[in-house]
């Protein structure tokens, strides 16, 4: 009998979920077609364009992987994100910790000050940033003040001051991923680890990190990726040396007009970083409990 | 519904009276587009309203100038712009390219011949010149693009234009020695190696805004500026100074992009933004010079001596010729230069 009805019941629920899926994507219908229509043919024309102009051809391409300059700037921009995700992690994973555990009073205001920042123009925080680390800035002047230093420390115009400003922008986008998987992780299995002998960075490393890992990998990439496309922050703060595609990209559209090749370049850009996409769902599920379900 | 009707027609009507005051029967309208910022709202004000109030043409205002949508407008057919305040070496690169209509050489008078040509006409000019901050640099003030270069006299950061553009090749040369006369074609090596001596202080500007706040917190001791930005913060009560010795010209084009839906409209507008009224006006407001020869003896002699044309003497044209056939493989030098 047993089997029986479950032979019964199993097929029906299986038809209520595929309905409730079609249902969905029925409802995600008007969103798809705004992607299409604002996101989906406008990148297909650019791509186009890097393989038409100024002639038909992989001209484009070639120039742009076998011109030294812009290989020296594509390894820029991923060396930059790469060091900005990991940086904007240590920082970040605390924060998120500290949020999920402060009682709620204090939470509320951490994310206060945190959605505050996030809220603010950029440019105008970006810009807050320059005045606070050159040379004759606040920091520079307090740290020779108090005896700290003695000569100005070079904090902008180059890799630390991007990565400064790139931190503090991408920190909410990493934090508030974060911060919902954290909630979600039941604190009796840090008690657990606890009682079962655990020392406080055992427990940290075999039980809260694994838990919160697809929060850490999906905060991560989005990190990442965001700061693949960066323009203003690195433009501002950056020197040249450490020029990101962004830039060249934007110079490459708006100033020089030659469209082929910021074609080529955004669309090689683009495939990396769906690779990368590619690689975080296949290995850590991203997506699944990104958002606090487990 | 009903209800809301009257109140509904009231609106129209106060909408509809309201235009009628400000501008009388605007049959004719046009987009002008410019750079934003304090030069723009001298555009407005000296050009688009006396015109508007004039002609009976209103003239919206749009902005910032970007080449790439100048010409997917004009590539797509699609032309919201009808008068556009470009560089200098992008109107001729644009009128090779067949980006730009010809412009109605008999309703321009008086414009200087260096900024006049069959599809653009000049819109003010400006000069780069050499700016300091008073306090950071010790004795004698510098004068020359050399004095850029001398990091035993004038120590500290130098800041510079970041972008591909005309400006900063050209004073490395002539800080190298190279005569003005023979500047163009440029010897693109030997101006980077002039800047190698000194790229490891080289803070780079992308605007002006950038530009005014590195030199007046004293960040950078020493640059290169647009004419009118030093002269804001002179305004403004910051320590600084500029020597017009070897300052570079260079002037901003009016276009009308091909296409315009009001190119009669557009051509009207020009006639007027470039008389010798309205480019006194705007020369007097902004410190940029008048392209109109005439435009000088509408202005205050106070006024006259801060515009770069009093310093004609010193004063090297940037060839924007040159840089409109050569800009592609400049900025792949530069970029790859910058970079490396």
């Amino acid at each position: 009998m047993p089997t029986a009805l479950s032979s019964v019941a199993v097929p029906a629920r299986r038809r209520f979920r595929l309905s409730a899926e079609t249902r969905g994507i029925k409802l995600m219908l008007p969103v798809l077609l705004l992607l299409v229509l604002c996101f989906l043919v406008p990148v297909i024309t650019l791509l186009l364009r890097s393989v038409m102009e100024p002639t038909p051809g992989w001209q484009n391409y070639a120039e742009l992987l076998g011109s030294q300059t812009y290989v020296r700037v594509f390894f820029n921009t991923f060396m930059v994100a790469g060091v900005v995700t990991l940086i904007t992690l240590l920082v970040g994973f605390p924060t998120a910790w500290l949020l999920a555990i402060l009682p709620q009073r204090w939470s509320r205001l951490m994310f206060a000050v945190l959605l505050l920042s996030m809220w603010t123009n950029l440019l105008a925080r970006t810009y807050a940033w320059m005045v606070l680390l050159q040379q004759t800035g606040l920091i520079n002047r307090v740290l020779m003040a108090l005896g700290v230093i003695d000569q100005p420390l070079a904090l902008v115009n180059n890799l630390v001051g991007v990565t400064i400003g790139m931190t503090y922008i991408m920190l909410p986008f990493l934090v508030l991923p974060l911060h919902a998987t954290l909630r979600a992780i039941d604190p009796s299995t840090l008690r657990a680890a606890a009682v079962c002998g655990a020392s406080r960075w055992q427990s940290l490393r075999l039980v809260l990190l694994p838990l919160a890992l697809p929060g850490i990998a999906s905060g991560a990439l989005m990190v990442f990726v965001m700061s693949l496309g960066y323009y203003v922050t690195p433009a501002l703060l950056g020197g040249t040396s450490y020029m990101m595609l962004a830039e060249l990209i934007a110079q490459l559209v708006q100033s020089l007009l030659n469209w082929g090749l910021a074609g080529a370049a955004a669309f090689v850009l683009l495939v990396v970083t769906l690779g990368l996409y590619a690689v975080q769902l296949r290995y850590l599920g991203a997506g699944r409990s990104e958002m606090g379900g487990r | 519904m009903n209800a809301a009707k009257p109140i509904r027609t009231r609106l129209a009507l106060l909408a509809g009276i309201s235009l009628l005051a400000a501008a009388p029967a605007m049959a004719e309208s046009l987009v002008f587009t410019s750079w934003g910022g304090t030069t723009q709202q001298a555009q407005q004000k000296n050009w688009a309203q006396p015109f508007s109030a004039a002609s009976g043409i209103a003239v919206a205002m749009d902005g910032p100038t970007d080449y790439g949508k100048f010409k997917a407008m004009v590539e797509s057919g699609n032309v919201t712009w009808d008068v556009v305040d470009v560089e200098g070496d992008f109107a001729y690169r644009a009128a090779k390219d067949g980006l730009l209509e010809p412009l109605d050489q008999s309703k321009l008078k008086g414009i200087d011949p260096r900024f006049i040509s069959a599809n653009a006409v000049g819109s003010f000019y400006y000069s780069f010149v050499l700016g300091y901050n008073k306090q950071a640099v010790k004795g004698t003030a510098p004068a020359a693009w050399s004095d850029l270069f001398d990091l035993k006299r004038y120590p500290g950061k130098r800041t510079l234009y970041k972008w591909s553009a005309p400006g900063v090749l050209e004073l490395a040369l002539l800080a190298d020695g190279v005569p003005a006369s023979k500047l163009y074609p440029l010897d693109i090596d030997r101006a980077f190696k002039k800047l190698d001596t000194i790229k490891s202080q080289i803070v780079w500007w992308t605007g002006g805004a950038q530009s005014q706040q590195l030199l007046a917190s004293g960040e950078a001791s020493i640059g290169m500026f647009w004419n009118g930005r030093i002269n804001a913060l002179q305004h403004s009560g910051a320590p600084v100074g500029m020597s017009w010795k070897q300052n570079l010209t260079a002037a901003d084009m009016l276009v009308i992009p091909k296409g315009s839906k009001n190119k009669a409209a557009a051509m009207q507008f020009l006639a007027y933004a470039t008389s010798a009224e309205a480019q006194a006006k705007f020369a007097t407001e902004t410190g940029y010079a008048p392209v109109n020869l005439q435009s000088k003896t509408k202005m205050t002699p106070a006024a006259v001596k801060t515009l770069p044309d009093q310093f004609s003497a010193s004063q090297i044209n940037l060839d924007m010729r040159y840089w409109a056939e050569h800009r592609d493989e400049i900025a792949k030098r530069w970029y790859a230069w910058q970079t490396q």
